[in-house]
């Protein structure tokens, strides 16, 4: 047994040493519910405890290496190479004149922005706080598309942040260590973000591919989309905010396992390859300076004012539309009420002017002769009495001259069948019991 | 007759280092790996810990030392990746325990034979690596094997400067 273990050392510790690293790898994948295995995305203790060791064997390294090399270079930019230097100081001045005012521009825009989106009630949101961070180093693999910044859990970075540059994104924040992190770039082929081309709105998902060329996969054939169309953060992943700019179409190629789908390859905006300072975007939230801060306020305020006395004029008109509605409800009621209440000597309406609205009335035999005066419309009283029209009181002389009371109640209680229009004006008023009770 | 033989001529050629020399080289390699692709538009053509680890495995001609060097050569590369740990190591450790294998009987000396074991065994390593990754753990990434052959030839390059440096190093009786 002996010799065995002698003889075949060897191949016995090989075969340890893989097997221990095959349990390793076992433990670390799971099978995904789409059937395809994956790795843990939260790596277990001991693949962190691992990762935790060998980045603090490399970064002080590596951050002597880059700060040797930014000193090389600040010695040589600062001791050495001062040719143009006056030349460089008065552009660099006139830019920064320039930079000035169109901050101040922007700023206004900004503000104006801000307002309008709380009006609308947007909820987009905006890059307020950011990070700057040094690449100090790479996971020396063309197969892993990492970077590592100096910049870590201390100063409260966390996983999942979006890593930016000004020119476009860059990646998130895959791991964080205590003062190192490490950043998964967007052309690695795990790594995705969502996307959306400007011209087209088409929506897709950016990955990186085993050239490390960025491009959109399994979108619909579009020939719309051409090449130059720029695309952008579609703000859908919870990564990166909406509308950051990612690259530009460089190509369409079909998709080699589906028909009728395209792949958009994508030149990134920012240079992935050449990547020194980044950005790390921390927060969402506003975090404006004091001024700002009561600049804005100063606008809120003023904005509620407005609203208020707005408000206000519109209760007003309201309620004198309501006064009008009402009185004129009154007026109404009260002409259905008393319909008797006309006036005796109003011009009868002309009934050629009322036919048709808009049509113009023709003219007739009846328009020939001059108008009549309108007669007088009189309602019939149920019971007769001296306040009547026409029942004026009489003089008590008269009155012994006059018929009996019997006959004056009977003729009293008939009505009249006289027209209306044969009563005398009031102007030459007759007596009345000369009408009703004529002499014989 | 044969393995005395084999211990024979590896008595008579094995090549010793300075414990600061193994510990140096190793940490450089490692640590160039990881940077020197930052100054090359972020690709790394080469693989630094991967020559390291032939060179020792070669000039030790010892298997054991080879599987364990490629071994912890391997697990540290993948902890800087954000991929799984180990099938670096699976690959590196192939490859050491075979440089160690073939240093007992060969004849290490020959600078062109050691190239030629760089180049093989770095294209063996690529091949691992992906039978690993996509074989054993059924995860899906696309390869492009142009790239691991300009790799190889990378590394060609960087032991043919390398090994005679190193070579410099070794402790002499």
């Amino acid at each position: 047994m002996e010799s065995f273990f002698v003889r075949y050392r060897n191949f016995l510790v090989l075969l340890a040493v893989l097997l221990a690293q095959m349990i390793g790898l076992a433990m670390q994948v799971r099978l995904a519910d789409s059937g395809h295995n994956s790795l843990d995305l939260p790596d277990g203790k001991g693949v962190r405890l691992i990762r935790l060791w060998a980045e603090a064997m490399v970064a002080p390294p590596e951050r002597f290496f880059h700060d040797s090399k930014l000193d090389a270079g600040l010695w040589w930019q600062n001791y050495v190479n001062l040719g143009h230097v006056r030349d460089e100081n008065r552009d660099l001045q006139k830019t920064i004149d320039r930079l000035r005012l169109e901050q101040a521009e922007l700023l206004e825009d900004a503000k104006e922005g801000q307002r309008l989106q709380a009006l609308l009630g947007f909820q987009q949101k905006y890059v307020y706080k950011t990070l700057a961070a040094q690449d100090i180093g790479s996971s020396g693999s063309d197969a892993s598309r990492v970077f590592y910044i100096d910049k870590g859990s201390a100063d409260g970075l966390v996983r999942d942040m979006a890593v930016v540059t000004p020119d476009g994104i860059v990646g998130k924040v895959r791991d964080v260590f205590p003062h190192t992190a490490q950043v998964l770039v967007v052309n690695d082929q795990t790594s995705g973000a969502g996307v959306i081309l400007e011209t087209t709105r088409t929506r897709g998902i950016l990955r990186g591919n085993a050239q490390g060329r960025l491009q959109v996969e399994g979108l619909l054939s579009d020939p719309r989309i051409q090449r130059g169309e720029k695309v952008l953060t579609a703000g859908g992943d919870m990564i990166f905010p909406r509308g950051l700019p990612v690259g530009v179409v460089e190509g369409v190629v079909p998709d080699p396992d589906r028909d009728s789908f395209i792949d958009v390859i994508v030149k990134s905006a920012a240079h992935l390859d050449r990547l020194d300072e980044v950005l790390v975007i921390t927060s969402f939230e506003p975090d404006f300076p004091p001024g700002q801060q009561h600049d804005l306020a100063t606008s809120v305020a003023l904005k509620g004012a407005d609203a208020q006395a707005i408000k206000e004029q519109q209760i007003r008109e309201q309620q004198i539309k309501e006064q009008q509605k009402e009185q004129q409800k009154a007026s109404d009621i009260m002409a259905e009420r008393l319909p008797g209440l006309t006036n005796p000597n109003a011009p009868a309406p002309n009934p050629a002017a009322t036919l048709v609205p808009g049509k113009a009335a023709q003219p007739g035999p009846a328009q020939a002769t001059p108008a009549q005066p309108p007669a007088p419309k009189l309602l019939q009283p149920k019971r007769f009495d001296r306040f009547s029209p026409g029942a004026a009181p009489q003089p008590p002389a008269k009155a012994e001259n006059s018929a009996p009371a019997g006959q004056g109640n009977k003729s009293a209680s008939k009505p009249t069948s006289k027209p209306a229009s044969k009563l005398q004006p009031p102007a030459h008023p007759q007596p009345a019991h000369t009408e009703r009770n004529p002499q014989p | 007759m044969t393995v005395l033989g084999a211990n024979y001529r590896r008595d008579l050629g094995i090549h010793r280092f300075p414990v600061l020399v193994y510990a140096l080289t190793v940490l450089a390699a490692l640590v160039l790996q990881a940077w020197l692709p930052r100054l090359l538009a972020g690709h790394a053509w080469f693989d630094l810990p991967l020559v390291v680890v032939v060179y020792f495995s070669l000039v030790r001609r010892d298997p054991v030392q080879g599987t364990l060097m490629g071994a912890a050569m391997g697990l540290f590369e993948d902890a800087l990746t954000h991929h799984a740990i180990g099938v670096n190591g699976v690959a590196k450790t192939m490859a050491g325990f075979l440089a160690g294998s073939v240093g007992v009987r060969i004849d290490v000396e020959n600078h062109t034979v050691r190239l030629l074991l760089t180049f093989l065994l770095s294209l063996l390593s690529s091949a691992v690596y992906v039978f690993v990754y996509r074989v054993l753990l059924g995860l899906d990434q696309q390869w492009n094997w142009v790239m691991e052959l300009i790799k190889a030839v990378a590394n060609v390059l960087i032991a043919m400067v390398l090994f005679p440096f190193l070579d410099r190093l070794q402790i002499r009786d």
